[in-house]
């Protein structure tokens, strides 16, 4: 999301469907350069069919520019085929399409804080908080997995670097992982956690959620059941937060845990 | 979680409160009030490829109570050609849950019946520690004194105990479901859940019965006696003792004959099974061991969105032993009244509200300028309404029971209403501070009761003193507070007249007999408050009109309410009784009581699938909303049918 403090000009967004030639965007583009609009945020989606494709831009018009005028010119151009466009009163403008999509869910763009504060909620004032947090993000990697087998084929071989990239993509984090998928004993690392980052300062690891992420992605994959936790956290002042990953012991016995065989 | 029910049903010592799709919301023990251990407790099917909770979206539901019985019949259907049948119900002795589940499906299907709990028993979210026994196939969940045990016929063959918040996630027995096989783990403490499992193997077009016993009890070794013998009782036989209990407690009723319906067979119908209703519903509310009843059972025992309702309120609860009293159950006023002696506080008042037990509840009115002095005032009216119906040797020892409770009651009205308008207190919505048209009646009422009862006990002088004061309180109340536009202000709010239409000023004619039917002067007030209601507080809502209880209330929607909607049908009633038989009074008899019937009827689209009385009617959906079931509005319900069948 941007937004401008110039008063002089209105921050306008333009959803133009076009035909996918070679030269399309390069056309569209120098249409707003030959109309003296500035384009300041824009991006293509030629995903969806073979021969059309999706051009979002955020410009910023001078307010003597007369909107409808240059929509129409614009779908005048040969590689137009239809332009939806808005204008921002309040010059606020979000940089993705809505409703958002993610992984075939309807998703929303938040502060890394806004979910930190709802933690730091839990926290204060839910008992086992660890563990609800925990099971949120199994669900939530339970899905995430359940996704990908929908789409593609995810396995043992390909599982970490799926994780790598949607933890990228999503700006949760940049992900090291190493694991045994003989043994299915390893390691994640993650830096620049999202959870981790807006925390800040904490005595104890507080990225419980991703723990939880990683361990339903993983049984969701390998379908074995798989126990994550974070040992190191950036909130309590290591480098890097770190997650082992080991399989699950049979049941948990109370003696087990006092023993300490599930930790 | 505030999750409102379709259906209750229970015994003396339980009460269970249930979604229409068969999930529990409540496990009462034993009290009405506490504790409640149930978080969840369900039923849902492993398909051989997923789960199908029995709670979700994909299955359609349809249920009711099987007549004149608080037993439960819940069909479910699923697309995937699976039906379910279940029947709930308590054994009429002991704290049995009984849940026999038919399962058919069209296609073939091989997967498991599982069975999953979510308790909290003693209401704890932790300490419980539960264990099942593999040898009894038998499952306890404890804390403290409180058993609850899971038990299947037959046996159920696997399970799994584990922890239901926390890290090690995968001895939660909901995740452990998943994979339709559970671990067998066999006891765990904290926070926790259980899951018990049976194969289903059904050919196509086929069914197979289930049935799962949650039973409670205060030792373990009780626990396991009950649970063992009813196991070895034939279900059926269970069944059929359950229903002729329920068939012989409502054969105690007065019977109805509701001739001033005609011919109208349909429309009798629904007013007798409404009778019915209400009654077997107020059995539920009641703590038969201390005689108190709980408004509604509780749904928002967090108070995150009210003050909760799992509490007697006296004001309630002398309009549903009246209510009671009046349909031939006289022994619920003798059992409540005596709660009364032992609840009420030195100075002569009752507090906002208590926990059965007669321990004061959660309140906001700790003071004596947020107490409600109304409920007072009802007190000791409905005590005197029942001691006006008793005979001979009964009546005699009520009298000297409740003498001193009387006597003290009394003084605080007279203290508390000394200039003829009572102190400012809180309001009967439990909303405003200030001095108001009902509590006002009440104070009369009460104080025209003790007289009564002062005179019966030959105590001359204080009934002339009251009696008295009483006249000085309506006289006061009417200067003050009746308006030119014809109807009685709500009250005195912030030192200042407060003329908003306010359904309670109908507490002056029902119950309290401020303004009688039978004085002509008074008559015509009553005509023009009943209008004045009409015209400002009737709201469209399913094809006819409820009543709100005030101009511009603003609780949880400011739906109509089915008490103030049935307040208003009860007065048009009441004065329809007291005028019949005068010359020249057939048309406006019938006037109120079509006028009457079409509210009741409309109150009566309001309940639940199972015909349950909610407090409130969604404005939007005509849907029962808040409360459900609402005590007061099950006994005004009974008010206006025996009412109804008083007309001729």
């Amino acid at each position: 999301m941007f937004c401008s403090t110039d008063d002089t000009a209105n921050i306008i967004w333009f959803d133009i469907s076009y035909v996918d030639t070679i030269s399309s965007q390069a056309d569209i583009t120098r249409f707003f350069a030959d109309n003296n609009v500035n384009i300041r945020f824009g991006y293509l989606d030629n995903t969806e069919h073979a021969k059309t494709g999706k051009y979002i831009i955020f410009t910023q018009v001078e307010k003597s520019v007369d909107v409808d005028k240059l929509v129409v010119d614009l779908k005048g151009l040969d590689v137009v085929h239809d332009v939806e466009y808005g204008i921002s009163s309040c010059k606020m403008v979000q940089s993705v399409e809505f409703p958002l999509n993610l992984l075939g869910e309807r998703a929303i763009i938040a502060r890394a804080t806004t979910f930190v504060d709802i933690i730091r909620t839990l926290y204060e004032n839910v008992s086992q908080s660890d563990g609800l947090l925990m099971l949120s993000g199994l669900k939530g990697g339970i899905n995430a997995a359940r996704y990908f087998k929908g789409i593609t084929t995810i396995d043992e071989n390909n599982f970490k670097d799926i994780l790598k990239e949607l933890f990228m993509a999503t700006g949760w984090g940049i992900l090291d992982i190493e694991c045994n998928c003989d043994i299915m004993s390893g390691r994640i690392f993650v830096h620049e956690s999202f959870i981790a980052d807006s925390f800040k300062k904490s005595e104890r690891p507080v990225c419980g959620y991703m723990s939880g992420y990683f361990a339903g992605f993983i049984t969701e994959v390998v379908g074995k059941t798989m126990q994550v936790r974070e040992v190191r956290c950036k909130s309590m002042g290591h480098d890097v937060c770190e997650h082992t990953i080991s399989l699950a012991p049979q049941g948990a016995k109370l003696e087990h845990l006092l023993r300490g065989e599930s930790i | 979680m505030i999750r409102q029910p379709n259906v209750i049903f229970g015994n003396s010592r339980l009460l269970i409160t249930m979604g229409r799709k068969g999930e529990l919301f409540g496990f009462f023990y034993p009290r009405r009030d506490y504790a409640q251990h149930v978080e969840d407790s369900l039923a849902c099917i492993h398909n051989g490829d997923k789960l199908l909770w029995l709670n979700s979206h994909e299955w359609l539901s349809t249920q009711e109570y099987i007549e004149d019985s608080n037993i439960v019949s819940t069909e479910l259907s699923h697309d995937s050609g699976i039906k379910i049948s279940i029947l709930d119900f308590v054994h009429p002795e002991v704290p049995i849950l009984i849940r026999k589940f038919k399962i058919h499906s069209e296609k073939r299907l091989r997967g498991k019946f599982f069975y999953y709990s979510n308790l909290n028993v003693g209401e704890m979210d932790k300490k419980n520690s539960c264990f099942c026994d593999s040898d009894e196939k038998l499952l306890v969940q404890y804390w403290q004194d409180y058993y609850i045990g899971l038990k299947g016929i037959p046996d159920f063959k696997e399970w799994q105990v584990g922890k239901s918040m926390d890290t090690i996630w995968w001895t939660n027995a909901k995740y452990d479901m998943e994979d339709g096989k559970l671990q067998n783990n066999k006891e765990d403490i904290g926070q926790l859940n259980s899951a018990l499992g049976w194969d289903l193997d059904i050919e196509a077009g086929g069914e197979t019965e289930i049935t799962v016993l949650i039973g409670a009890a205060q030792k373990r070794t009780r626990l396991y006696k009950r649970m063992r013998e009813l196991a070895n009782q034939p279900i059926d036989n269970v069944f059929e003792k359950t229903r002729d209990n329920w068939i012989m407690w409502l054969s105690k009723k007065n019977v109805l004959s509701l001739s001033v319906l005609g011919e109208h067979n349909m429309a009798k119908q629904e007013m007798f099974s409404a009778y019915n209703r209400s009654l077997l519903t107020l059995n539920l509310l009641n703590d038969e061991k201390h005689g108190s009843f709980i408004a509604a059972p509780e749904f928002d025992s967090n108070f995150e969105m009210c003050g909760g309702y799992g509490f007697c309120w006296n004001r309630d609860g002398v309009e549903v032993v009246l209510a009671l009293l009046d349909a031939g159950y006289p022994e619920y006023c003798d059992r409540f009244f005596k709660w009364c002696e032992k609840t009420q506080l030195s100075d002569g008042s009752w507090f906002q509200r208590y926990w059965l037990d007669g321990n004061t509840a959660p309140s906001w009115g700790n003071f004596d300028y947020s107490t409600q002095i109304d409920e007072t005032g009802a007190t000791l009216h409905a005590i005197d309404t029942y001691y006006r119906s008793l005979e001979g040797i009964a009546k005699v020892e009520f009298l000297e029971d409740m003498w001193a409770l009387v006597l003290r009651g009394a003084e605080y009205l007279m203290k508390r209403s000394r200039r003829g308008v009572h102190d400012p207190c809180i309001d009967l919505w439990e909303t405003y501070y200030g001095r108001f048209s009902y509590t006002n009646a009440s104070v009369y009422a009460g104080l025209v009761a003790a007289a009564h009862i002062a005179e019966e006990y030959n105590e001359s002088g204080l009934a002339d003193r009251w009696v008295k004061h009483a006249d000085f309180v309506k006289m006061k109340t009417i200067e003050k507070l009746w308006l030119s536009e014809g109807y009685f202000a709500k009250g005195i709010v912030d030192k200042k007249l407060d003329p908003t239409v306010d359904a309670s000023i109908l507490g002056m004619i029902v119950p309290f007999n401020m303004l009688s039917p039978d004085n002509r002067e008074e008559r015509a007030m009553i005509y023009s408050i009943i209008k004045r209601i009409e015209d400002k507080l009737r709201i469209k809502v399913n094809n006819h009109y409820g009543i709100l209880r005030y101009e511009g209330d603003n609780y949880i929607e400011g739906n109509p309410w089915i008490v103030t909607t049935l307040w208003l049908s009860k007065t048009m009633l009441s004065l329809a009784i007291a005028i019949q038989g005068e010359a020249g009074s057939e048309k406006q008899v019938q006037q109120l009581v079509i006028d009457a019937t079409n509210y009741i009827k409309w109150s009566l689209r309001g309940t639940t699938s199972t015909g349950l009385l909610p407090e409130q009617v969604d404005k939007f959906t005509g849907h029962p909303a808040w409360a459900i079931p609402l005590g007061w509005s099950c006994a005004l319900m009974l008010d206006n049918i025996r009412l109804l069948d008083k007309i001729r």
